[in-house]
């Protein structure tokens, strides 16, 4: 190795560190927090380096919070949405790539339309049509918007496209039909696909933030995204308290990360146009 | 086991017909094989008889029954596709049983057919393989043996060989024969092969540009072809053609000018005045050196082959002629001589391409 090549190697590594400094920073000041007390939080001369291994918060935050509640609100709405989606987005893509009928490429279209269109701008008619309907503070309120997932759709679509045209004739002569086509080969065949749409999707739900919390104010069906704005509301302004309930929260979404790693990244490939 | 018959069988896309008027018959039991350069239509035809394609006007029977719209499943067909179309997330035995899942066939009755099919093809110690741990002749056997459990009245193959190394297309070609005599099932083959197609089939169908040229058995379609087009198409290598013309007649032979030599063609119908173009076609095997009489040709590549040699040479209007010649070690590269044959081995077409008889 040259000396040039060596100098750009350890410049790269630096640089490379310092960004993973940046952005680890705030997670670690978060857990720095969280294992305070919330005077020690407030007091002048409070350093970088954790001088204090407090777990009041923690034990505060799941006992004398609805934290545990709000768990298996997240855990039961996006098992919920991510299934849903999964289901329908499935079926959307196979209709899509493999059926010949009229207005399809119109209706594909739409679906692409709809994925460039941001959340926020749908935030105000989504919220009128839901108290029309009498969805405020329901279920069906928090779970029905967040059902239109595009992205899932186009991914799906763009796999099945590529599954050879012979498989689909093979099963036509064997007797199936497009249910046997969609759920026996190319559902199989795209496993891989559909668990790492299926994380992604989870993740997405349970990160959710801006609908549940338009859409719910009673604390029993609060997600936990949305509980952690309670948090504040019940303490004042207690950081290490909303610190450790923001890392409770993130919690599970980090363990099956740290589980599904591969298909994570994956999963995000895909969804970005890299990896195809 | 049931026959195939087409009745005046059209197939448009669009505007464009790809299968004109096509009328024909593959009786019960028989090895069909429709043979065709790219495009004539041969794989349309077949996927028209497994329903993957509709049909735009005529009448397709299987059996007796008419067919021309009944779904494929209930056609009583079975097809192995070119790229063999496996479940490639199913075992081996679970692709052969896939069709008997979907039926609701009792299991040992499924277990029992696939046995039987791998058996058959020898596929005993691989039931428990994914396609893709089997190589591609052993996946070709295992899309043939999808196909045998389903005990379809007519077997259907598109190309299933195309995708094989030559070594094993010999040997599945033999395989298929076997097959066919074990099984006897009707089958019809699509090929643009036609080694594949004078091995394997009982009859043939030559097609070309959605027509069937001519159909017949193979040895037919080699010694008496109805037009210059087949004439060319079977054969390997291909049968010889020069132009000419008549410049006599008599005794039931025409006398032919051609390449700066003659030719006598043996006719048994009335013979073509004098001045008519003619195309005369000589298979390689029947040509030979001859010291007078013939065709002036120059020696420009000696194919050999062992017992035998494909000699190219070069007449003078720089036509391509081939001959065969057996026995002899000699080379002739770059040699100036005569060929010819007898007349009775030269074969004459008219200027539209159909034979003169």
């Amino acid at each position: 190795m040259t000396t040039q090549r060596r100098i750009e190697n350890i410049a790269l590594t630096a640089i490379t560190l310092i960004a993973g400094l940046i952005w680890i920073f705030p997670l670690y000041w978060a857990f720095v927090t969280s294992i305070r007390s919330e005077t020690r939080v407030v007091a002048d001369g409070a350093g970088l380096l954790p001088d204090e291994f407090n777990l009041s918060s923690y034990f505060d935050a799941l006992f004398n919070t609805s934290l545990i509640h709000w768990y298996i609100n997240s855990i039961g709405t996006s098992l919920i949405i991510t299934v849903i989606v999964l289901i329908t987005g499935m079926m959307c893509a196979y209709a899509l790539s493999q059926m010949r009928f009229f207005g399809r490429k119109v209706l594909y279209g739409v679906v692409l339309a709809s994925f460039m269109v941001p959340v926020q701008s749908l935030v105000v008619p989504q919220f009128v049509l839901m108290n029309d309907l009498g969805l405020i503070n329901k279920w069906g309120g928090i779970i029905l918007p967040q059902l239109v997932v595009p992205v899932v759709i186009i991914i799906y679509k763009q796999f099945f496209d590529a599954v050879p045209k012979e498989l689909k004739e093979a099963v036509v002569l064997d007797g199936g039909s497009d249910y046997t086509l969609l759920f026996r080969v190319y559902l199989p065949l795209n496993w891989g696909i559909t668990t790492a749409l299926g994380i992604i999707t989870f993740i997405m739900a349970w990160n959710s933030f801006l609908w549940p919390f338009l859409v719910i104010t009673t604390e029993d069906m609060m997600t936990i995204p949305v509980g952690i704005t309670q948090v504040n509301d019940a303490f004042g302004v207690a950081y290490a308290r909303i610190m450790s309930v923001a890392l409770l929260a993130a919690a599970p979404v980090v363990i099956a990360y740290l589980i599904f790693q591969k298909r994570v990244t994956e999963a995000v490939m895909i969804s970005s146009g890299v990896k195809g | 086991m049931a026959g195939v018959k087409l009745t005046n069988v059209r197939k448009s896309f669009g505007p464009l017909e790809v299968i004109k008027d096509v009328s024909l018959e593959v009786p019960k039991g028989e090895f069909g094989v429709f043979v065709g350069p790219s495009g004539c239509g041969k794989s349309t035809l077949l996927r028209m008889i497994a329903g993957l394609e509709d049909t735009t006007g005529g009448r397709i029977e299987i059996g007796g029954r008419d067919v021309t719209t009944v779904e494929p499943a209930k056609r009583g067909v079975a097809m192995v596709f070119q790229s063999y179309a496996l479940y490639p997330h199913l075992s081996v035995a679970e692709n052969m049983a896939f069709s008997l899942r979907l039926s609701r066939a009792p299991k040992h009755e499924r277990e029992d057919k696939v046995r039987e099919a791998a058996r058959i093809l020898q596929l005993t110690d691989h039931l428990d393989k994914k396609p893709s741990a089997l190589s591609g002749g052993q996946r070709q056997r295992v899309a043939i043996g999808r196909a045998i459990v389903r005990e379809p009245e007519v077997f259907l193959f598109d190309e299933p060989l195309s995708n094989l190394d030559a070594e094993l297309r010999v040997q599945m070609r033999l395989e298929l024969t076997r097959l066919h005599r074990q099984i006897g099932a009707t089958m019809i083959y699509v090929t643009h092969d036609q080694v594949e197609a004078m091995t394997l089939a009982d009859d043939i169908y030559v097609l070309k540009g959605g027509h069937v040229m001519q159909s017949g058995r193979p040895l037919t379609l080699y010694d008496d072809p109805d037009n210059r087009f087949v004439a060319g198409f079977i054969g390997s290598p291909a049968m010889n053609f020069v132009t000419g013309n008549v410049t006599q007649t008599g005794n039931g032979i025409a006398r032919v000018a051609c390449e700066d030599g003659t030719l006598d063609v043996a006719l048994q119908g009335a013979l073509p005045g004098v001045g008519t173009d003619l195309t005369l076609g000589v298979r390689p095997e029947h040509l030979a050196p001859v010291e007078e009489g013939g065709l002036p040709v120059t020696v420009e590549v000696a194919e050999e082959l062992g017992g035998s040699s494909f000699i190219h040479t070069r007449a003078a209007s720089g036509a391509d002629i081939v001959f065969e010649r057996r026995g002899h070690r000699d080379r002739l590269d770059g040699q100036s001589l005569r060929i010819g044959t007898s007349a009775e081995n030269v074969l004459a077409f008219l200027p539209n391409g159909k034979r003169l008889r």
